[in-house]
């Protein structure tokens, strides 16, 4: 799973690609970290590239989201494959995650 | 196809791989997906709670019915009886606030399979999980 994150004015852009599971989930916590302290983020996750995830990545989108609703901000995260997609339908993190 | 891991520390991957690259699985995407994910959150369940620091089984093992038509993954380990669907569902209505982070590895098991089964039998866990693979 390669994370980039890129800081453009006020914005935050996120591109994830690969797997996220449970063999790199504890790195991809590691990679996010900097968006857990930011203040008001505003973040656009491109999930273009991301073939899957398990309970392991939901439960860091889910942690990240918490968080960034603390602090104010926002969050969306773009353009997931259908599979991806049906994840978090079936898990009901469409509608606590915004999706487009 | 069945294979016995033991111990099973570290090993996920290994096992996961192990049931993907069965003769037994369909090669469509879509449905790949469903079985990775499910045998994933299956196996990653024994491997982290079975047996205290992972030293321990598990076999893991895919057949199919005589039409070709039902995949059945399998799992076996002789770790602390525990019946994962016993765990009450997650309320999924809830708002991102309220939500608890975790318990949905089985969850999406029962989502994604057609039927998930467990008993236990001569002091083994066993879990059976299926899934039409010719829709």
């Amino acid at each position: 799973m390669e994370v980039t994150i890129k800081n453009e004015g006020e914005k935050t852009y996120v591109t994830l690609n690969g797997r996220l599971d449970t063999t790199n989930a504890d790195q991809f916590q590691t990679d996010i970290q900097p968006l857990m302290t930011m203040p008001k983020p505003d973040i656009d996750i491109d999930c273009t590239d991301m073939s899957y995830t398990s309970s392991q990545g939901l439960r860091i989108f889910l942690s990240l989201q918490k968080s960034v609703l603390a602090r104010g901000g926002k969050m969306v995260m773009l353009h997931m494959n259908p599979q991806v997609k049906e994840v978090f339908d079936i898990t009901g993190f469409s509608n606590i995650i915004a999706i487009r | 196809m069945h294979k016995r891991f033991n111990p099973i520390k570290d090993k996920s991957s290994e096992i996961i791989e192990f049931l993907m690259s069965s003769p037994d699985m369909p090669e469509d995407e879509a449905l790949r997906f469903k079985l990775r994910l499910s045998i994933e959150e299956a196996v990653e369940n024994v491997v982290r709670y079975a047996y205290e620091g992972g030293i321990g089984w598990l076999e893991a093992g895919t057949s199919l019915d005589e039409d070709n038509l039902v995949l059945t993954v399998e799992l076996r380990d002789a770790g602390v009886p525990f019946n994962p669907l016993d765990r009450e569902d997650p309320d999924i209505t809830l708002s991102a606030e309220d939500r608890e982070i975790g318990g949905l590895g089985i969850f999406l098991c029962k989502q994604m399979m057609d039927s998930i089964n467990y008993r236990y039998e001569d002091g083994n866990n066993i879990l059976t999980m299926t899934k039409n693979i010719n829709k």
